[in-house]
């Protein structure tokens, strides 16, 4: 079957370079491994050039490598032993943009304490817009998993930043009462 | 949607790739397409020959020693072949000897009697 649809390398990597490194990034919560992640994904698709088949497919298939590559990270991590958003936390603190928001800031940190189903659902649902149904193709998984995934996602990172915003209002008047 | 979850598409926001990613990446990919221009299966028959020649190497070495440690064994027996012969040959001449002198003994006394 003939295509009419060219591959541009060179422009798939200034497209979609941003969408990478942002999805390996709140996967892992580690810039460095997020970069070596988004260089992996690239080359492999650079591999895969030939069976993409348009724009769109390239943009499927690059999201749903970096989701696999982050969780294949992670599993090779968690088995050394190192509990990467853990250690950020504790040692170096996260580095992140500055919000406008006093839980914006944090919500990434709260994030990474979901499980990883949720945390990869929750993620494409909210930083890649997707429907519940392309997260589902995205992710290879049953669409009411991904819904019960997210509601569940949602429903935990909603408490967390309710406790976390406790918590922010208390310093808040505990620094204006010193 | 309601106000959480609006705070959560602000938080999630894409983030900008690290400046030099891209260079990064097209340097990886220029560096694989090159090692690909030498196809792996070059590579592979290298290494194969490699190890066929270590291989055929490592054989003839280990039948040559083989060989070797056969000729030294039979030049040991056939030394100790000869000294034995040569033990035998000394044995014998010094019973000849031995004869001879009796016989020797024996004639001068029957010649001693007939002269008396």
């Amino acid at each position: 079957m003939a295509r009419d649809w060219q591959p541009d390398f060179e422009q798939l990597v200034d497209n979609h370079q941003s969408m990478v490194f942002s999805l390996a990034l709140r996967m892992t919560g580690d810039r460095g491994l997020a970069e070596e992640i988004a260089q992996d994904v690239f080359l492999e698709l650079d591999r895969h050039l030939g069976k993409i088949e348009s724009a769109a497919h390239a943009c499927f298939w690059l999201r749903r490598v970096a989701i696999s590559r982050s969780a294949d990270a992670l599993r090779r991590r968690r088995v050394r032993g190192i509990g990467l958003w853990v250690e950020l936390e504790e040692h170096h603190g996260l580095q992140l943009e500055p919000r406008t928001s006093p839980l914006g800031g944090r919500l990434e940190g709260l994030l990474a304490m979901l499980p990883e189903p949720q945390r990869a659902a929750l993620i494409l649902r909210y930083q890649e817009d997707l429907t519940p149904e392309e997260i589902a193709a995205s992710l290879d998984a049953p669409v009411a998993t991904v819904k019960s995934n997210l509601q569940r996602g949602l429903k935990l990172l909603r408490a967390k930043a309710a406790t976390h915003l406790k918590e922010f209002v208390r310093e808040k008047e505990y620094a204006r009462g010193v | 949607m309601d106000e959480f979850e609006r705070e959560l598409r602000q938080a999630f926001a894409r983030q900008p790739a690290p400046p030099g990613l891209k260079n990064r990446i097209m340097q990886r990919r220029r560096t694989a397409s090159s090692r690909r221009s030498f196809p792996f299966f070059a590579w592979n028959g290298l290494a194969a020959s490699f190890v066929s020649v270590s291989l055929c190497i490592l054989a003839a070495l280990a039948i040559y020693g083989g060989y070797e440690q056969r000729q030294a064994e039979q030049r040991r027996k056939a030394e100790d072949v000869r000294q034995q012969v040569l033990i035998a040959l000394r044995i014998t001449n010094r019973a000849l000897n031995h004869m001879n002198h009796q016989l020797a003994a024996h004639g001068r006394a029957r010649q001693e009697s007939g002269d008396n």
